[in-house]
């Protein structure tokens, strides 16, 4: 294959970008035919591209900036996954947007930041990559922005966390140049000692704030409410998390020699772990259908994070094979949330019920990513969760207590969430129907793909997964039935353990939004949950207000100095100008003293010099 | 042929601008296109001077004058450079006036200063000769003081004095420094100053005086105030000054003086950049407070600046290709932002931005080149401004000392955040009453030409940043 074919997965989405942009505002259904031939065309690339290794360069812009791309395994694996769901979302999207009057704009904005995504995932230099990376801030806030009338604040949230993070990693990969000697990542090895801690440091906080983990995440579940659907359905939910853990993988196994007992492997355990509990507390309680799938799309970010943090290999295969699982299914659950929007008119859990009848196949697709998300065998996401908690339990015991801590609470969401939204007495407006057909096949094929990938689990780990570690697996191999059976029992225990939990729960409010009410108003969790929701723990509000503070002192010394000009100055000049015209008294008798002092001084100065 | 071009550079807008006030009497429009074709004389000239420079010549005139004030014009790589950017930015500039400036009096005057003031940055550029640069030094002071102060009111004549006076008395500690050099070397003539100080870099106390000159024209903390203050010109030249001449005259002659033709002590490497430093976090603070559109966009440039320092002084020649890309980058976009100001302030009749909002609906063009503008400044790809701060952040990193990085990322963080707050403010949000409309043709042409050069210079930076190694590699004789 010519080495020039790996342009396609670039070029594709941004000629076909140009052509809708071009497309005239009464031209029907054009822009929608050119969208989805345009990500079907880029599909059918990513296929005939996998499994082969080019590489291209050119030079860019000199010092070491040379447009290099590479597509070998892993990043043949991604770009297929993202020409994928790029496919199915820009599909669904034909349905559900084709009334609003941004679905143009919208359209744009998708397809650059196909082309973007896949840039990044294809560079094989630093700055390229971050030239695409950095460049999907734009379009993320476009699509966040067009969303309704107040949307440009979240789409500002957004872009200031992300945009702060990517500098972040700007700043990481000068060190990492600098360190290094190079900014070909297939080159760079170089360790966390001194400087190299910083660069990793700050290359994890651009990568993981792709990922949408805490404390970058604040953005997602505003984002959820404000920005169109289908947005939430590709970016959070699917491109952000294989463009974020790909990184986060590339930096952790291939720029940077990490020791399995090293600080960098604690640090990222302990972010995951964090993340994937707080984000599950808070999405326990969220009563909006698309505001509680966000903080889902935050908390399973955490495993990642905490799988590959882990460095042992059954820990890194479960977090790569998290990443896609986590992409089918969460990307599923929020079509079927959009899909109870545009049918339901609303995502308000307490308006909604009784839509299992009314919406089947949306609620079996519902079901099925549910289940994949909360860990049931045998669906991928219980593959997946036993391979991190394996590596988890190796690493420490409380990471594996986070880990399972947090499958609880996503079971126990998972559960009010359905149950409030599509079983119960109907409470939404009667005349509901099932989605259309293009809305539906995306949710089927999605659905059926977690299926497959949980009962052949084989075909994404040896196909996809297994060959992006190569040698570091040694003749591991984890496709089958896990390992662990003790582990499986405790998953299993614990998952019936939250179906007990959601039964007390709906008793005890007396109905199935209310099941989360007796964790929400616990003692001590109440009045933190209490500050929460008012965002005291936000941290772009801390952050905020921090900015504030310094730019009020900033603002403040300016003034001191501006004060230095236009007033010390000027009445230090009055004082001695004021004081030399005293001098001018108009008296002779005085002037020729001061002329006879003078010439005395000059005589004075004469001889000295003689 | 070249010495021609090298003349009609400098001479066709600093001798023509003279004719202006009397082609004004005749024409209006033709005082105008004159006054924009000699503009952009400096600007083909400049273009026709890169080929030979590219082919790595230097053109130089020479001429013996008694008392060591030689005339020399010199066009390397760095000046020629330098030139093309200003008169890019101040054709575009002259060419937004046409629709701007012809509401108020005394237009004449106006192009006469405008001109000169372009002309007379070519001439700076140019000089080989410490006197001669001074010269140019201050005629652009002087017609940075009749247009700051150009609407006449009593307020704002004191604040054109403030600039004045703060920049000649910078420009004063500057020719101390020049006259010391003289007394160590014998010459104003760069060429013989970097033969003498080839083997050890020059006295601390030479660097400070001109450093002293260097940061108050360049607006540098503590020597900044003007900067803001001046934001009562016309927008045009606000614009001039931010973008395309009067800051990047200091930002020039650091490039100049201490990369290309004299070495400066190693402990210099670290004062300047603490100096920018604190430069680019205050005035970055204060741009969030501020209210005033024009101050905001000023403190902006400020804190810019601080960038263009950093990269400049930290001795490496990546931060220096970093420092030269970011002039261009910067002029772009800062014109771009200035002008964009301009057309809000003249159709919504206010600098307030807690006044305005909701105006992208009325005004889209306007409101599109201004976040484009913004995009670049902040460095987000694929706009140019992305390679420039990468690029100095990169040389920054290579120096070694990372709490000056560090303070240069949070100050980068700020950048986002006032450039946001001030477009949301403006554009976004709840419209005003009544609803103000979209600038003139001309004007949103010239706005939405700086945006589009802005990603261009992002896209086709191979471009630029190729000019730009030439120019480093001439500058660090390497």
């Amino acid at each position: 294959m010519p080495g020039h074919a790996i342009l396609f997965p670039i070029i594709i989405p941004l000629i076909t970008a140009l052509a809708v942009l071009f497309v005239p505002k009464r031209a029907g259904w054009a822009k929608e035919i050119v969208s989805v031939a345009g990500t079907a065309l880029n599909f059918f690339a990513a296929i005939i591209l996998f499994r082969s290794n080019l590489n291209f360069s050119i030079p860019w812009s000199g010092f070491g900036i040379d447009l290099s791309l590479r597509l070998y395994q892993f990043s043949a694996f991604i770009i297929l996954a993202v020409a994928g769901f790029a496919f199915l979302v820009t599909l669904y999207s034909t349905a559900s947007l084709h009334a609003k009057n941004y679905a143009k704009q919208f359209y744009v904005y998708l397809l650059l930041t196909f082309c973007m995504v896949n840039g990044a995932v294809l560079s094989d230099n630093l700055i390229v990559m971050l030239f695409f990376w950095e460049g999907t801030l734009l379009t993320l806030f476009g699509m966040i922005a067009i969303g309704n009338k107040n949307a440009f604040k979240t789409a500002t949230k957004a872009f200031i966390i992300v945009g702060v993070c990517d500098l972040c990693m700007m700043t990481g990969m000068a060190i990492t140049a600098h360190l290094a000697g190079t900014l070909t990542i297939s080159q760079i090895a170089i360790t966390t000692g001194g400087l190299g801690g910083l660069a990793f440091i700050l290359l994890v906080i651009g990568a993981i704030s792709k990922a949408g983990s805490m404390p970058f995440h604040s953005w997602i579940p505003d984002a959820a409410i404000d920005a169109p659907l289908p947005f939430m359905a590709i970016l959070p939910a699917a491109l952000e998390k294989l463009l974020g853990i790909y990184f986060l993988t590339r930096i952790s196994l291939d720029m940077f020699k990490l020791d399995v007992h090293s600080w960098a492997s604690t640090t990222l355990m302990t972010i995951g772990a964090i993340t994937i509990v707080l984000a599950v507390m808070m999405a326990l309680v969220q009563k909006d259908y698309k505001r509680l799938l966000s903080y889902h799309a935050i908390s399973q970010v955490g495993y990642m994070i905490l799988g590959i943090g882990t460095l042992v290999p059954v820990g890194i295969v479960g977090g790569l094979f998290h990443m896609i699982n986590n992409a089918l299914y969460k990307s599923c659950l929020f079509l079927t949330g959009g899909s109870v929007e545009k049918q339901a008119g609303t995502t308000d859990l307490a308006k909604l019920g009784g839509l299992r009848r009314k919406m089947p196949i949306t609620f079996t697709c519902f079901l099925i990513a549910a289940a994949s998300i909360s860990g049931v065998p045998p669906f991928n996401g219980f593959f997946s969760k036993e391979l991190i908690y394996d590596g988890a339990l190796e690493r420490g015991l409380i990471f594996y207590i986070a880990a399972i801590a947090g499958s609880f609470l996503t079971a126990a969401s998972f559960l009010k969430l359905g149950h409030a939204a599509y079983l119960g007495k109907g409470q939404s407006k009667t005349d509901v129907k099932e989605a259309p057909v293009r809305m539906l096949i995306p949710m089927i094929v999605i659905a059926l793909t977690c299926v497959l990938f949980g009962l052949w689990n084989a075909l994404p780990l040896k196909g996809l997964i297994q060959p992006v570690l190569g040698e570091r697996l040694e003749g591991h191999n984890f496709a089958g039935l896990p390992s662990n059976a003790l582990l499986v029992i405790i998953t299993v225990v614990v998952l019936a353990l939250a179906l007990l939990n959601h039964i007390y729960g709906v008793r005890k409010s007396g109905k199935a939004i209310g099941a989360s009410d007796h964790i929400r108003h616990a003692p001590v969790l109440d009045s933190i949950y209490d500050r929460a929701e008012k965002r005291f723990f936000d941290p772009y509000n801390i952050g905020l207000h921090i900015v504030n503070l310094f730019s009020r002192i900033a603002s403040w010394l300016d003034k001191a100095i501006d004060w230095v000009y236009n007033v010390m100055v000027v009445r230090t000049m009055y004082a001695i100008t004021g004081a030399i015209r005293k001098l001018h008294t108009g008296n002779y008798s005085s002037y020729i003293l001061w002329s006879i002092g003078a010439m005395v001084l000059i005589v004075i100065f004469l001889i000295r010099s003689i | 042929m070249e010495n021609y071009y090298l003349l009609g550079c400098i001479f066709i807008p600093v001798l023509g601008s003279f004719l202006l006030p009397v082609i004004g009497r005749a024409s209006e429009f033709a005082r105008n296109l004159t006054a924009l074709i000699m503009v952009s004389a400096s600007l083909v000239f400049s273009i026709l001077l890169a080929g030979p420079v590219l082919a790595g010549r230097v053109i130089t005139i020479s001429h013996e004058l008694p008392l060591g004030f030689n005339f020399i014009l010199t066009a390397d790589a760095l000046a020629v450079f330098m030139a093309i950017v200003s008169s890019l930015v101040g054709a575009i500039i002259v060419l937004y006036s046409f629709d701007y400036i012809n509401h108020y009096g005394n237009r004449n005057e106006y192009y006469l200063m405008v001109t000169l003031f372009l002309g007379s940055m070519m001439g700076l550029v140019y000089s080989g000769n410490l006197i001669l640069l001074y010269l140019f030094w201050e005629i652009t002071a002087i017609a940075s003081w009749r247009l700051i102060g150009f609407f006449r009111e009593k307020e704002y004549v004191l604040k054109a004095d403030k600039a004045f006076l703060v920049t000649v008395f910078g420009a004063l500690l500057m020719l101390l420094g020049f006259i010391y050099i003289y007394q160590i070397t014998g010459s104003f003539d760069l060429p013989v100053i970097k033969a003498a100080f080839k083997t050890n870099p020059v006295p601390d106390i030479v660097v400070i005086l001109i450093l002293v000159g260097i940061l108050s024209k360049s607006a540098t903390l503590p020597f900044h105030t003007w900067l803001p203050d001046a934001g009562v010109a016309p927008s045009p030249v606000t614009a001039l000054l931010h973008a395309a001449v009067l800051v990047k005259i200091g930002v020039y002659v650091f490039a100049r003086l201490f990369i290309a033709t004299f070495t400066i002590g190693q402990i210099w490497h670290t004062v300047v950049p603490v100096i920018a430093a604190v430069s680019a976090l205050v005035s970055a603070g204060a741009a969030l407070v501020e209210t005033d559109m024009k101050r905001i966009i000023a403190y902006s440039t400020v804190s810019q600046i601080g960038f263009i320092l950093l990269g400049f002084a930290v001795g490496n020649e990546i931060g220096c290709a970093g420092a030269l890309l970011f002039i261009l980058m910067h002029g772009l976009a800062k014109g771009g932002l200035f002008l964009c100001a301009g057309i809000v302030e003249q159709n919504t009749k206010t600098k307030d931005i807690t006044k305005m909002g909701g105006l992208f609906a009325t005004m889209p063009v306007t409101a599109l080149s201004f976040l484009g503008c913004a995009f670049s400044v902040m460095g987000i790809p694929p706009f140019g401004g992305f390679f420039s701060k990468y690029l100095v952040f990169s040389g920054a990193a290579n120096s070694g000392n990372m709490w000056i990085t560090l303070t240069f990322l949070a100050g980068a963080f700020l950048t986002i955040i006032y450039l946001f707050r001030i477009f949301n403010l403006i554009f976004l949000g709840d419209a005003q009453k009544p609803p103000a409309r979209e600038g003139s043709r001309v004007m949103v042409i010239s706005v939405a030409a700086l945006a589009i050069l802005s990603i261009a210079g992002g896209i086709l930076i191979k471009f630029p940043s190729d000019f730009v190694q030439i120019a480093v590699k001439q500058m660090m004789g390497i």
